[in-house]
């Protein structure tokens, strides 16, 4: 039988762990619909819209994979410094997976300790906030349920 | 400051005065010292909006922690706007507070600010008293904004010569030109209401 942590798909809290009060309420009101008749949506119920820094893990593992040597002299700049990436010294780049916006690695390397979003797009990398991911996990549930019901309406008339 | 900052700045600056969409859009960026941490900024009122005319100035300071964190940005020109307020000229803007990112520059931040002149959020104020009547009273905001745009920012359109006869009559009375002048705008040019205000 499957433990009742599997089932819920979740983990049991570690020691000296809360559960996140303020989450679990906003999951409730907008699952209940009581945020639809207030006319509140998952965002307003969340204190978050700062994406938190970027994943540390994510940072060691994932992060090298995307980074090369500028050599290309298409006069293009990093949108941070706006120094060419041809121009001396700066030479080490990084194109963010999905997006694809390049910057120089010190440049982008400085902004993810800040927030882990796409300079440019908000494209947004994965956080070491549980709380956080947890929000833009329910952001994602949100909208597939939205498209959901919309299918099923679309399929009543086709 | 840190190279970064005082780098960034001054290819941002070469970039501002050079641009002809900028003139076009009349933007205008001066330095205020050698190391780029002050400027004044310029902007005029976008057409067919109560600012149309007016120009307003803008005191920016650049953070150390520049482009990584946003400038510090406010209005030394007085202004009647929901998102401005009307007192010290603090700016209520997303991109300038926590929506900022590293990416953006000086240029958009201005260009930002003219299209928050033709597109208040007043559900998002800085200046409640504005916002509330933007909202309940749009009629009197605009000639309100009008008003303080011809007096404050120098524009020749149509001045609302009745505003000023009321704050003359403030004046006469021995009141400071601007506190009439806000007591009036704040209390829909009524002015019994005004002087009541006044007197607190």
């Amino acid at each position: 039988m499957a433990s009742y942590f599997d089932e819920h798909n979740c983990e049991p809290l570690g020691e000296n762990e809360r559960p996140n009060e303020q989450l679990l309420l906003a999951r409730l009101l907008v699952d209940s619909g009581i945020a639809n008749a207030l006319n509140l949506s998952f965002e307003d119920l969340s204190s978050q819209n700062l994406s938190p820094p970027i994943s540390k893990i994510w940072l060691k593992e994932e992060f090298p994979k995307y980074c090369f040597s500028e050599s290309d002299k298409c006069g293009h700049k990093c949108p941070i410094c706006l120094i060419a990436f041809e121009e001396e010294g700066q030479t080490r780049a990084v194109k963010i997976p999905n997006c694809g916006h390049i910057f120089h690695c010190d440049c982008i390397l400085k902004w993810f300790e800040k927030t882990s979003s796409c300079p440019l797009c908000r494209f947004e990398l994965p956080t070491d906030d549980p709380s956080y991911e947890e929000f833009k996990r329910q952001k994602k549930r949100e909208k597939i349920r939205q498209q959901e019901i919309e299918d099923l309406h679309n399929s009543m008339f086709s | 400051m840190a190279s970064i900052a005082s780098a960034r700045i001054k290819r941002e600056f070469r970039e501002v005065v050079t641009s002809d969409e900028l003139t076009r859009c009349k933007i205008k960026l001066e330095l205020l010292n050698d190391n780029f941490t002050e400027l004044k900024g310029e902007i005029g009122g976008p057409p067919d909006t109560a600012y149309e005319g007016g120009t307003f100035q803008l005191e920016i300071k650049i953070p150390e922690t520049y482009p990584f964190n946003p400038p510090k940005v406010r209005f030394l020109t007085k202004i009647w706007h929901p998102n401005i307020s009307s007192v010290t000229g603090a700016i209520c803007l997303d991109i300038l507070k926590d929506q900022w990112a590293a990416a953006m520059t000086l240029r958009t931040v201005l260009l930002s600010l003219q299209a928050l002149l033709a597109t208040p959020e007043p559900d998002d104020p800085q200046d409640a008293v504005v916002a509330n009547q933007y909202k309940s009273n749009n009629k009197i905001f605009l000639k309100t904004a009008r008003h303080w745009t011809n007096v404050y920012a120098g524009s020749t359109s149509a001045a609302e010569p009745e505003f000023d006869s009321q704050v003359k009559k403030l004046v006469d009375m021995g009141f400071d030109s601007h506190k009439s002048r806000v007591a009036l705008s704040s209390h829909l040019w009524n002015v019994e209401q005004a002087i009541e205000s006044l007197y607190d």
